[in-house]
């Protein structure tokens, strides 16, 4: 608290004159009582001022030598504990953000390696799907040409089959017909005419 | 009846004569003794354990060591710090002196008036000679108030010097008119209380409000004591 030395100087003043007119009064009354104020018997003063320095000394040197160093020691200990506590607070809570930054680094390279593990193994059976459906169609196709070959082979088979019968038929239709047998090339060239044009 | 102002008679309880001086160690003496062993032990005892979460005692020496040491760097800065254990003492004598007075037939060495004005001018002294040391010749602008004009310097060059010499008077009177009323206006009523017998009631009511009271103005009038003496102190220091 700063007290303005105007107030004090005001306070001061005031309290003089109240401080005389009170003294002053009560001397009077005292006098007028026949008793003496004893604060103004000067025979006292030599033993009071010899008293007061002698207990204010004595005083001054056990507050300033033992009561002063000890509780300024106190007071810087726990001032020096308290420091030390929120250094050490501060120290531990570093530590815990680098402990949970680590984590965190930890923690994203995982799901970095497992989002890369993830992937590899869907490359390899995405590629081993498309080996495997290659080598399948291929079977498949080989498997349609055969079958194609087989048909077509049956194919001709079949019509090589038909000319015969049919040349057959028609040179025993012709027999019985004129009773005479055609000649094979006649009936072959005959047949080749109907297969081509559908008619001799 | 005794005088109400008979309580501040001096009484010889080792008569003591050094070269036709008397030097006797008298009830006023005493209890100077008993403040010097009180303030020690207030303040040893609270502060022997030392713990670092204090308890009742330690934790009052502790506020009244920080309470004084609060006053002296609010008002006289760090310069202020070498004078400390003279102000703690001084708090502490007049405090315990105000205080150890309360008890029923103590005797109030502060109700004396050449006990505070030795120390008003052992302060106003020193706080001088602090000034004077600190700052030669030029301690004497203290009686300049800063922005004065010159043509009003003789008027309050006068008014300075004077305010500046009434300080110690001021200072001791203060705490002598305090304490003396104080303690006559209790025993005025003490004394109305054994005469206006069942009546003496309201007195007593009284006298135990005024008890309150005077313990606040012994704690009141050691703090203004002493942030007086700090302020005077930040004066010869800072001149202004």
């Amino acid at each position: 608290m700063r007290i303005s030395p105007d107030r004090v100087r005001r306070a001061g003043a005031a309290a003089v004159l109240a401080g005389g007119f009170l003294a002053s009064g009560v001397a009077r009354a005292a006098d007028d009582s026949g008793v003496k104020l004893p604060q103004l018997d000067i025979q006292t003063y030599p033993s009071q001022i010899f008293w007061l320095v002698v207990s204010f000394a004595v005083l001054y040197v056990l507050v300033s030598r033992v009561a002063v160093p000890r509780i300024f020691e106190v007071l810087e200990e726990r001032q020096d504990r308290i420091a030390d506590d929120l250094d050490k607070a501060q120290t531990l809570q570093s530590e815990a953000a680098q402990a949970q930054a680590d984590h965190e680094a930890l923690l994203a390279e995982a799901r970095a390696r497992a989002a890369a593990a993830v992937r590899e193994a869907q490359d390899v059976a995405a590629r081993a799907g498309a080996e495997r459906e290659e080598v399948a169609r291929a079977r498949v196709a080989g498997m349609v040409a055969e079958a194609e070959q087989r048909i077509a082979a049956s194919r001709a088979g079949a019509v090589d089959n038909i000319r015969d019968v049919a040349s057959e038929a028609a040179v025993e239709a012709v027999a019985r017909l004129i009773g005479s047998r055609p000649g094979e090339e006649a009936v072959t060239r005959a047949i080749a005419a109907v297969a081509r044009d559908g008619r001799p | 009846m005794a005088s109400p102002v008979e309580q501040f008679a001096l009484k010889p309880l080792v008569p003591l004569h050094v070269g036709g001086v008397d030097l006797s160690f008298t009830n006023s003496s005493m209890w100077m003794a008993i403040t010097v062993i009180g303030v020690t032990a207030f303040l040893t005892l609270s502060m022997r354990s030392g713990r670092l979460v204090p308890g009742r005692w330690q934790s009052m020496a502790e506020v009244s060591y920080e309470f004084i040491a609060n006053m002296l760097r609010e008002n006289v800065g760090s310069e202020g710090r070498g004078y400390f254990p003279f102000i703690f003492t001084l708090f502490l004598f007049i405090l315990f002196g105000n205080l150890f007075g309360m008890i029923p037939y103590a005797y109030t060495f502060t109700s004396q008036i050449i006990v505070t004005f030795a120390m008003a001018i052992t302060v106003f002294v020193g706080v001088t000679v602090i000034g004077l040391v600190r700052h030669g010749l030029h301690f004497f602008t203290l009686f300049v108030p800063s922005g004065t004009p010159l043509v009003m310097a003789p008027l309050l060059v006068p008014i300075e010097i004077i305010s500046y010499f009434v300080r110690p008077v001021s200072l001791s009177v203060r705490l002598f008119a305090n304490m003396m009323a104080g303690h006559t206006m209790m025993k005025v009523f003490g004394g109305f209380a054994v005469l206006m017998g069942v009546l003496g009631v309201a007195p007593v009511a009284l006298l135990v409000a005024l008890t309150g009271f005077e313990i606040l103005v012994a704690f009141l009038q050691a703090y203004v004591f002493t942030v007086l003496t700090c302020l005077y102190l930040h004066d010869a220091i800072h001149l202004h």
